[in-house]
């Protein structure tokens, strides 16, 4: 994002609006937005609105109240002059906008968001068979956001399990190598608020992967979210849950629940 | 999108937390799907959620989202939701929507019990479950338990830290109710998952703080 400095009053809004808390104030009293921790999510365009007020209006009216004490409090929600103002983004820093901005389509997976459908569709696709647990890694969430170099570190700690990272991934199709987990040397110091490794594997190797998330969480400087999925047994159980209970691991309560609505229902070869 | 994977709360909060949302898979229900999407919304729709609308084009939470507008501009392929707020509306939804026979797959969010009882109200058996195991890694840069809560409220982590402390400093102030700044919230959360029911509850707290 970039703030056009001859409309920028000062007000502040958007300092609180950024997820990442990278825009603030500088010397002469004008918004900046850090460019290195900037994730062009386009969070603070979105929802202040633009009053449209000329910049220099704003101040007249600023400095007649100051001269009685007075103070203008601005809705929480507004710019005043529509200073922000989305540039145009070129590879790599585009990645930033396509895994942060959720109204962005990812062009490999054609989803928008993190660009993945995870369970969320396994009723048509299958992605996730009978015996088979899926390991979904969020690096980034909540709110703190994570470097691709942060992405890497955790692909490779999972890698040398025989990961079977989903092809329909966004994160996976942006790995040089998906034997290694390794990612494209251009994109390590891109920043974005959040990206989704998605690993498959057999139901008894979860301890060994939640295992290898475990040691990973050292070596990188931000938060992480992990999920597992599975497809449900004949009768609603579902089979994940042993595993990782024995494991050590306690599972939420809530989690996301496929209906199997979808049609044609995926056919297992072996059900 | 493990979007509404990892709302935070205890499961008296989570009682009243459901997401309900399509999602369409490339090659195989992805096209044509725009008039199903349609109907999934209407369906949701007539049971008065608090929340409703689609990444592509956001909430009705938003100024400018209108639901007769939202409808007429969403495309094949777009996620779409819906959040209700207790068990005995969404087993209507589910029962509804089992019933219009959509083709297309359809997922909840919340307590998995809960989500089972309604599928089996209906008469189906869950396909699938994904379960959060919390979060990992320099969990030092989270912040307090109730901004925690709110944040995760929206599945893209949209409502920053520093925006939730600052309605939570406004409702204190009485600056804004807490249904304000809970919809202000709300506001930044663009694929309509944002529960301004729970966020108002967490917001209505600071009143009571000295």
């Amino acid at each position: 994002m970039e703030i056009n400095e001859s409309k920028c009053v000062g007000c502040g809004n958007c300092h609180a609006v950024c997820p990442m808390g990278a825009i603030s104030l500088n010397a002469d009293g004008v918004s900046v937005v850090d460019q290195d921790e900037c994730v062009e999510c386009s969070t603070c365009h979105r929802v202040l609105r633009d009053e449209g007020y000329a910049a220099s209006l704003v101040g007249a009216v600023r400095r007649v109240l100051s001269a009685f004490r007075l103070q203008y409090l601005a809705p929480v929600d507004v710019c005043p002059t529509g200073a922000l103002e989305p540039p145009e983004l070129e590879y790599p820093r585009s990645l930033r906008a396509d895994f942060s901005d959720p109204t962005v389509v990812h062009k490999g997976t054609g989803v928008g968001g993190r660009g993945t459908e995870e369970i969320k569709t396994n009723d048509v696709t299958g992605r996730l068979g009978r015996g088979e647990a899926g390991i979904v890694v969020e690096l980034g969430r909540p709110g703190v956001g994570a470097h691709f170099r942060d992405v890497e570190a955790v692909a490779m700690a999972l890698a040398p399990l025989g990961a079977e990272f989903e092809p329909f991934n966004p994160v996976t199709q942006l790995m040089e190598d998906t034997g290694t987990g390794k990612m494209r040397g251009e994109i390590l110091d891109e920043k974005v608020l959040s990206a989704i490794i998605e690993a498959k594997t057999s139901l008894e190797r979860i301890p060994e992967f939640l295992s290898a998330l475990k040691e990973a969480q050292g070596e990188i400087d931000t938060v992480f979210s992990v999920g597992v999925a599975s497809r449900c047994l004949p009768d609603g159980s579902v089979p994940h849950q042993r595993w990782v209970e024995e494991a050590g691991y306690t599972l939420s309560p809530n989690g996301k629940t496929n209906l199997g609505l979808g049609r044609p229902l995926f056919q297992e070869a072996n059900p | 999108m493990t979007n509404t994977l990892h709302r935070q709360g205890s499961e008296e909060d989570l009682k009243g937390d459901y997401v309900i949302f399509v999602s369409l898979a490339r090659d195989i229900t992805r096209e044509g799907s725009a008039p199903k999407i349609h109907e999934f919304l209407r369906i949701c729709q007539r049971h008065g959620p608090i929340n409703i609308g689609s990444s592509k084009w956001g909430s009705v939470l938003q100024e400018d989202v209108e639901f007769g507008d939202l409808i007429a501009n969403l495309k094949d392929g777009a996620t779409s939701g819906a959040v209700f707020t207790d068990l005995d509306t969404l087993k209507a939804v589910i029962a509804e929507l089992v019933e219009a026979d959509l083709g297309i797959s359809i997922n909840v969010s919340g307590l998995l019990d809960g989500v089972q009882e309604c599928c089996h109200a209906g008469g189906i058996e869950r396909h699938s479950v994904e379960q959060s195991l919390g979060f990992w890694g320099a969990s030092d840069l989270l912040p307090e338990r109730d901004v925690l809560e709110i944040n995760t409220l929206c599945g893209h982590g949209l409502v920053s830290f520093n925006l939730i402390r600052k309605m939570m400093d406004q409702v204190k102030m009485r600056r804004l109710t807490p249904a304000e700044a809970a919809r202000t919230l709300g506001r930044c959360c663009e694929c309509a998952v944002f529960n301004t029911s729970r966020a108002e509850r967490l917001l209505e707290k600071v009143l009571l703080e000295p």
